[in-house]
């Protein structure tokens, strides 16, 4: 039976044409997929899954003479700006240690692409006077935000809230008040020495600590006036999540409790249409996608420290009590903790503040465009190994039969006669093209090298140089291989198969990680799957060729760059920044996974069986 | 001389790899050194360090409950200079080890014992692989690198395997005793190989000992592996002052008691199991692990060599603590036999299955330990994907010489298809 089948399968010319189709189908069905999961059939309500929370169901007392208080700090933090951070912490220091609080610093140097960022962090722990000092809970306020600017309400208020919670005999988690120098480099010197694993002597050992970090929350409130509503942001590096539980605390205590609006994803109006919600949707996932940090906050998710940054936005009539009052309300929340968060998804996408979808849901549509490369290479591997039939006469293989000797299979009570070719397996000569796919993928690792390693300046220059390497490589790489080894249909077959199972393999795994960049990788290779060579067609060549050059890593970049209005030199400058200090890792995914299955490709498109 | 030098550019090229490796990414090492894939209890580099420095300052190195490997390793640590100041001997010394199992693999390939037996040869056996190319996918195979890097004391007993295969495949029956014996001693399990290894000898042998029986033979090789181990076993006892290392190494091995997780399937099953049942259960297991032995050395008593290949298989799956270095070894004798491959009917589909196991593998584990968002059962499952994988490679390749055998019996029915009536 199983040989039956095996003959089938290999020589039945139609099932034998299915797998492109079956291919595509899976990218259609993918693609289609996650335009399905706004609509409310596919998204679920966000919800509380962690009973001990009770967001909102304590009464905030921050008001009243605290609004003095916050008055007070603010003006001394308008008299510190533009000052040196030392000073600045020398003041921050003084005011901390008035509130009755321990006090320590830390310095922090980091060196990427030429240039170095250092900077001194301060803060202050509050001794539970219920807790033992097991667990904390972090209140941070960079000192100038993720634009740059200084973060003066958002300081004062932790100042004043650090003030406030000192009075409190409730809380039975240590709190400590974090000030950091930016909000890039800061905070992962202070949570990489606060586990102990940060890079002495440039990053300092923290003098002070207290317990396992349960939850960190981010105030970034750059502007003076009143403000409309809340923007949460939640994306950590390498598309890490926060506990969707934390989320769902802040949404239900600032729109429930304190009547304040929230938005996600910069989305400053969501009419909550298909059309807001997919746009959210696609945002988030591209924030999660390139794997950045998207505040002070991003630092803290990698250390399974769930956390959240809070930037209050627009012109309106909440002050900056209310945004205190949120604070101490989650602050609340975070108190009644009985273990670590877990209740909650770690894998979502959040389509409006209060409609997600869980992992279950997505990851189909990210593993069917991985799987689509994963059967093209299944399918590429069979007609490899099966003896070269001329599909183009069909009609003739009753002549084809009587020349070939034929051979009785029994099974059971049937008979099939089947030509004795058919039965045979091609010898396939692997070493060509497993070479080829091997140096391809060790080819990745020199952009990998160059664009982490290269100082700022030179930056833009080597992008360009690079960028000329990349378009004539694959042609000139496929030149060679015809010239010296004249690789025939079945090695080009050859090649293609594992190139693609490789990439199929690399997005799957990868899609369990960082589902946004499984998928959009995937989708940007999905023209791989039919590229081969196409001797003597040379429009087709011509065409194909434009369109995966289109595709290729350095112009996508490029035409992200155009359509986001940036610099390319400071995205690439932003990149290796986050290789150096965050550990970021979608370089590794773009320059060894992405960019050698798409050398491939190009060497089999100017290919010459 | 050609060859010759084609060998050494080989070794050269392996060598030069691993002290790259080694030397451009300094977190390599002890970021491979921390992967349960490479290092288990019994053969962590980590925990040597840890026997070591109370080796050298005069406490019982096995007092802390952290250092379960053979004691005879301590002394030839404790001579190389610290491997936290001067690395580069370590590095070197498992970079040699590594090229001299190389060597031994070599050997065991130019006997052509793979394909002809004394017994039996195979029609097949013309299609081969190249000594060089089998010693090539043995250093080259990114698993026996990254074990390389990791530092396990396991590639010592790799090597003594190897040897001891490579002198039985000569007919040197007391070395190549004495080098399974120093492989048992080093991790116990391979003392399972002794059967398939005698018979090989046994079929060697040289001329001036043909007349001897075949009981005599055995009799004699297993004074002679009963000898060693006791000397070695003495020769500890000597050096650590007591014989309290027995219950830490063997002990361990035997009994299972640290639970940190590997790609083995023993863990997991000891860490759900109820108490009371534990015994029973260790029992079982080591009885599965060894009934291999004497059916398959019956079965294909004609290709003793391929019942080690196949043995060392499945150890990479059910020993207690596996790790990628037996299926690196598993997969370097199994090339041996390139002349079954054409019969084998998943061979794409293990490679598939291997390879996404070994990408999925460290995945879920860091989802598991450092994201925090998965759970222990992620990464159970894919050891559970990565061990399938692996036995239906066993499986697959005991079928295809199983099939080879039939087929010089059965000419007939030479690519036709078998059926179990």
């Amino acid at each position: 039976m199983a040989t039956l089948i095996c003959v089938l399968l290999r020589h039945n010319s139609r099932i034998l044409k299915l797998p492109p189709y079956l291919s595509f189908l899976c990218i259609v069905i993918g693609v289609a997929w996650l335009l399905l999961l706004p609509l409310d059939n596919y998204s679920r309500r966000t919800y509380i899954s962690e009973n001990a929370l009770l967001p909102g169901q304590v009464h905030t007392y921050f008001a009243g003479s605290d609004q003095n208080v916050f008055r007070g700090y603010k003006q001394e933090v308008d008299a510190l700006e533009g000052k040196a951070n030392l000073e600045v912490n020398d003041r921050l220091e003084e005011f901390f240690k008035a509130a009755g609080l321990k006090v320590a610093r830390q310095h922090y140097e980091y060196k990427s692409a030429g240039e170095t960022y250092s900077g001194e962090n301060v803060y202050a722990i509050l001794h539970a006077p219920r807790g033992d000092a097991t667990e904390a809970i972090v209140l941070v306020g960079a000192w100038k935000n993720i634009e740059g600017e200084l973060n003066r309400s958002g300081v004062a208020l932790v100042l004043t809230l650090a003030r406030y919670f000192k009075r409190w005999s409730l809380w039975s988690k240590d709190i400590i008040f974090l000030v950091t120098a930016d909000s890039k480099a800061g905070p992962q010197a202070w949570v990489d020495a606060y586990h102990d694993t940060h890079q002495s002597p440039a990053i300092e050992s923290l003098p002070l600590k207290s317990g396992a970090l349960q939850g960190a929350v981010v105030i970034d409130y750059p502007f003076n006036h009143r403000f409309e509503s809340l923007h949460i942001v939640y994306d950590g590096i390498n598309g890490q999540l926060p506990n969707l539980d934390l989320l769902n605390t802040v949404v239900s205590i600032a729109s429930g409790q304190m009547g304040i609006g929230v938005s996600l994803q910069q989305m400053w109006h969501h009419s909550d249409t298909y059309k807001d919600r997919l746009q959210t949707m696609l945002r988030g996932m591209l924030n999660q996608g390139l794997g950045h940090a998207s505040g002070p906050h991003s630092s803290f998710i990698p250390y399974h420290v769930d956390a959240i940054t809070l930037q209050p936005f627009g012109e309106g009539w909440q002050d900056e009590m209310a945004m205190g009052r949120v604070i101490e309300s989650a602050f609340r929340s975070l108190n009644n903790l009985l273990e670590h968060l877990h209740q909650s998804f770690f894998f979502y996408l959040l389509m409006h503040a209060g409609r997600f979808v869980s992992i279950g849901t997505y990851l189909p549509s990210a593993m069917l465009v991985a799987t689509n490369f994963t059967i093209m290479a299944i399918f590429l591997w069979v007609k490899s190994g099966s003896p070269q039939f001329s599909d183009t006469k069909v009609a003739a293989t009753i002549e084809a039969e009587k020349a070939s000797p034929l051979t009785v299979i029994r099974d059971g009570d049937a008979n099939a006669l089947v030509p004795e070719a058919a039965l045979a397996v091609r010898e396939r000569e692997l070493f060509l093209s497993l070479a080829v796919v091997a140096a391809s993928q060790f080819l990745g690792f020199i952009p990998l090298y160059i664009f982490n390693h290269t100082s700022k300046a030179l930056l833009p220059v080597v992008f360009i140089a690079f960028s000329i390497a990349n378009y004539l490589l694959p042609y000139l790489a496929s030149d060679l291989l015809v010239r010296f080894f004249k690789p025939t249909t079945q090695q080009y077959q050859l090649i293609k198969t594992f190139s693609l199972l490789l990439l199929g393999m690399f997005l799957s795994s990868l899609a369990t990680l960082n589902f946004s960049l499984a998928f959009l990788v995937g989708l940007l290779a999905t023209p791989l799957t039919y590229i081969q060579p196409f001797p003597g067609r040379p429009l087709t060549t011509t065409l194909l060729s434009l369109l995966i050059n289109l595709l290729a890593p350095p112009t996508v970049l490029l035409a992200g760059a155009y359509y986001w209005n940036l610099n390319v030199g400071n995205i690439l400058q932003e990149a290796a920044f986050g290789w150096d200090v965050w550990g970021m890792n979608t370089q590794v995914v773009v320059w060894c996974v992405w960019w050698p299955a798409w050398l491939a490709g190009g060497i089999l498109l100017y290919g010459k069986p | 001389m050609g060859i010759d030098r084609r060998k050494a550019g080989l070794f050269g090229a392996a060598a030069a790899i691993r002290l790259l490796l080694f030397t451009s990414f300094p977190g390599l090492p002890d970021l491979m050194t921390a992967r349960v894939e490479i290092s288990t209890p019994v053969t962590s580099f980590k925990r040597l360090q840890e026997g070591l420095f109370l080796y050298n300052h005069n406490v019982s190195p096995y007092d802390g409950g952290v250092y379960h490997q053979a004691p005879l390793l301590l002394p030839l640590f404790s001579l190389l200079p610290s491997s936290a100041t001067y690395p580069a001997f370590t590095y070197l010394l498992y970079i040699l080890v590594d090229l001299l199992s190389a060597n031994a693999l070599m050997k065991i390939a130019d006997s052509g014992e793979a394909g002809s037996s004394k017994h039996y040869a195979s029609p097949r056996k013309d299609k081969k692989w190249s000594s060089l190319a089998i010693a090539a996918a043995f250093l080259l195979n990114p698993f026996t690198i990254a074990t390389c890097i990791g530092r396990p004391t396991s590639v010592f007993t790799t090597c003594a395997i190897l040897h001891a295969i490579s002198k039985a495949v000569v007919g040197s029956s007391f070395t190549s005793a004495f080098a399974i014996s120093f492989a048992a001693y080093l991790s116990m399990y391979p003392i399972l190989l002794f059967p398939p290894l005698v018979l090989l000898c046994y079929d060697r042998r040289p001329p001036s000992k043909q007349s001897e029986s075949l009981t005599a033979f055995v009799l004699g090789n297993m004074v002679a592996v009963g000898g060693s181990i006791y000397s070695l076993l003495h020769m500890s006892s000597l050096i650590t002052g007591s014989w309290e290392f027995l219950p830490s190494t063997y002990g361990v091995q035997l009994l299972l008691p640290d639970l940190t997780p590997n790609v083995g399937l023993w863990w997991y099953f000891f860490i759900e199991m109820f108490d009371s049942f534990r015994s029973f259960f260790l029992g079982v297991f080591w009885l599965h692990l060894s009934s291999y032995v004497g059916g398959l050395t019956i079965r294909v008593r004609r290709q003793p060599l391929f019942v080690l290949t196949i043995i060392l298989g499945i150890f990479a799956i059910f020993k207690p603590y596996p790790s990628i270095s037996d299926t690196s070894l598993f997969l370097a004798m199994l090339s041996l036999y390139k002349h079954i491959f054409p019969l084998m009917r998943y061979t794409f589909l293990v490679s598939s299955t291997v390879l996404y196991a070994t990408l999925l593998g460290p995945a879920f584990y860091y989802l598991w330990i450092y994201a925090g968002s998965g759970n222990a059962n992620f990464f159970y499952a894919i050891t559970l994907v990565w061990s399938l994988g692996l036995s239906l490679l066993v499986s697959d390749s005991l079928y295809a010489v199983l099939r080879d055998e039939w087929e010089v019996e059965r000419p007939e029915m030479k690519g036709k298809e078998i059926r179990q009536i």
